[in-house]
């Protein structure tokens, strides 16, 4: 329950050249869920490092309701933390972990009895109290370090790809899980992930992290439909980038200067059989049928077009001439920015 | 939409008679019909090294126990001569009088304290240094390690020689703490080795989540390192207890005669040349562990270390 400021964060470790963080600025509201979206090696894992105090930044600041807590040690700050291991105290049961937070608190026993067995039923693992870490499946570790994070009522939880160690199926059903508490209790939580459909299905607002700088932050449906820039349009599986003077969808999309680049998402072009205005000749280099869509690789001139097109859509071989179109509405203008 | 969904290529989808699932084990009706037509697996080479194996383990066994049935013969015999194979009559008084012996009883309690001393002295000085050799990375690390082992390598009687002239300058030659210290100095490395293995497979995160979770760092560190690295912890107190117990040229250059341990009145029994003494004092000095290593056998096997990750 706590609006959190992450001001001006730079870190950078011994050894390296490049700081791994460079003037990090992020603000969460209460109760929000922030996801910091990235490749390996952004810098995610040690802003959560930072806000919780087991690193210390080289400069900057972090602030829980606009009161710094940089000199607050890691015990007092009251900012939990959940990995993709559970590391769940082996040596413990389901019960003992969950309330462990509460027992170095100095809560009661009955206290703690009560809570552990309201978090078991929050989490969906009734009556697990006895049993240790070892005898749970994956999933049902992730859940009980969620309760244990949770059960102490942190100002603010922050998930480092909690989820990124399980089946496809246990990873939804978690999603929802963590998503529905999340909300039901209102903390504010910064989740961290380089799954770029769990970072939108999670959160409120996404920051797209590359090279310890924020390059785009937006709702999930504004960064994933309308990135801004290249960099993010790539993130967001956009491949399709066409300059203002090439000449396809130009005089549909207004396209003004020949410098501009504009972006196309794979899901908006489309592949036909005949030609029409403003489409392009090529030939299909592949032609893969995924369920709910099937994806084409088109030889456009020297590029590939890759594109998506919703089920029932036709199947075309390898090498077969194909036209494809971008509709003008779908195009958008990128900044070109290394 | 022009091109509907066009038919199943016959290629990419092969029927379950199709030359593609022959002698595959995909289907389960296949599998079943496999295991009838495929003869039982047994190589008769496997057997053989299988049994050859079996009965060195045996000769091992008894290679490494003889001595001790002997003893143990001998420590009971009342009259044992040539021809017999073994003793005629047999007595525990060779035992109880070595047992009320003051020397041996003494001997025996200096042994036991100065191990139980060097393995604390030894898990706390150890404790610090292997945590930072097995989770850090940092300059001179290498330097550390050759320093840390130095003691394995170099001789004990050079250590014990120079060791000797520097503590009769402070006045540690022949006292109890300055045995101790010297048993250190063959102890240290193994302790280290043990727990800075332990703690190249350590994950910091454990102690991390109990910090976030509100746990003073002692208490973390009671609470959750120390019982993280407790099977370690056992195995190299074991070690240093076993390494000072059996110490006898350190005792004897830093004790100067005056700190008699037990294996100091074994070797002054052996020049003596009674059997019976010497097996009975030898058993004594096994004992204790023997009985160290039955209580901690369960943290020999490593059996909890790997049911913790």
């Amino acid at each position: 329950m706590t609006q959190v400021n992450l001001v001006s964060l730079t870190k950078r470790y011994p050894n390296q050249p490049a700081p791994v963080l460079k003037d990090f600025s992020l603000s969460v509201e209460n109760g929000e869920m922030v996801a910091l979206l990235g490749p390996s090696g952004s810098g995610k894992s040690t802003l959560l490092k930072l806000i919780t105090g087991i690193e210390r930044p080289d400069a900057g600041d972090v602030q829980f309701d606009g009161v710094s807590i940089l000199n607050m040690p890691s015990n007092k700050r009251g900012a939990v933390f959940m990995f993709q291991k559970s590391y769940l105290f082996p040596f413990l049961s389901v019960a003992e972990n969950i309330g462990f937070g509460l027992k170095v608190q100095g809560a009661s026993a009955e206290t703690i009895r009560t809570e552990v067995t309201h978090m078991l039923e929050l989490i969906g693992l009734p009556g697990m109290e006895k049993r240790k870490p070892a005898q749970l499946s994956g999933g049902e570790q992730q859940r009980v370090a969620l309760a244990r994070a949770l059960v102490t009522r942190p100002k603010l939880l922050l998930l480092d790809e909690p989820l990124s160690s399980l089946d496809t199926e246990v990873r939804l059903n978690l999603q929802e899980a963590i998503r529905s508490i999340q909300r039901e209790l209102g903390i504010t939580t910064i989740l961290v992930t380089h799954d770029l459909g769990e970072a939108m299905a999670m959160s409120y607002r996404m920051a797209l992290l590359l090279n310890g700088e924020i390059v785009a932050l937006d709702k999930p449906e504004n960064l994933f439909h309308r990135p801004r820039s290249l960099a993010a349009a790539k993130f967001m599986g956009v491949s399709t980038f066409l300059t203002g003077d090439q000449a396809w969808g130009r005089q549909e999309a207004g396209v003004e200067s020949c410098k501009k680049l504009y972006a196309i998402r794979p899901e908006h072009i489309r592949i036909q059989k005949e030609a029409c205005k403003n489409s392009m000749p090529g030939v299909v280099s592949d032609c893969i049928f995924r369920g709910e869509y099937v994806e084409y690789q088109v030889a456009v001139s020297e590029m590939t077009v890759r594109a998506q097109m919703p089920m029932p859509a036709p199947m075309f071989p390898h090498g077969e001439q194909v036209h494809v179109r971008f509709p003008a509405e779908h195009l958008f203008e990128v900044e070109n920015r290394v | 939409m022009k091109n509907p969904l066009p038919p199943p290529s016959p290629e990419r989808t092969p029927g379950r008679n199709s030359p593609i699932f022959k002698n595959q084990k995909w289907g389960k009706g296949q599998n079943f019909e496999q295991n009838n037509t495929t003869p039982p697996l047994k190589i008769r080479s496997l057997d053989f090294w299988g049994r050859l194996g079996g009965g060195l383990r045996f000769g091992l066994y008894f290679v490494l126990a003889a001595p001790l049935l002997l003893f143990i013969l001998y420590a009971f015999s009342n009259r044992w001569f040539f021809p017999q194979p073994f003793p005629v009559e047999w007595t525990s008084a060779a035992l109880v009088r070595t047992l009320s012996d003051t020397r041996v009883l003494a001997g025996l309690l200096d042994s036991l304290g100065i191990a139980a001393i060097v393995s604390l002295l030894s898990l706390a000085l150890g404790f610090p240094a292997a945590r930072v050799l097995g989770l850090r990375q940092f300059r001179g690390r290498q330097i550390a390690w050759l320093v840390l082992f130095l003691p394995t390598v170099v001789p004990p009687l050079a250590i014990g020689m120079g060791l000797n002239i520097l503590f009769l300058q402070t006045g540690l030659a022949g006292t109890f703490l300055g045995v101790v210290l010297a048993h250190l100095i063959p102890t240290l490395p193994y302790v280290i080795f043990t727990l800075a293995g332990a703690y190249a497979r350590y994950d910091e995160n454990f102690e991390f989540q109990s910090l976030v979770l509100g746990a003073s760092p002692v208490r973390t560190f009671l609470t959750v390192t120390l019982r993280l690295i407790a099977p370690s912890l056992v195995v190299a107190a074991l070690f240093a207890f076993l390494i000072s117990w059996s110490q006898y040229l350190l005792t004897l250059l830093i004790g100067s005669g005056r700190i008699i341990t037990l294996p100091i009145l074994l070797f002054s029994a052996a020049s003596g040349g009674n059997p019976v003494t010497i097996a009975v004092l030898s058993l004594i000095f096994l004992a204790p562990p023997v009985l160290v290593i039955a209580i901690t056998a369960r943290h020999l096997r490593g059996g909890e270390i790997r049911e913790q990750y």
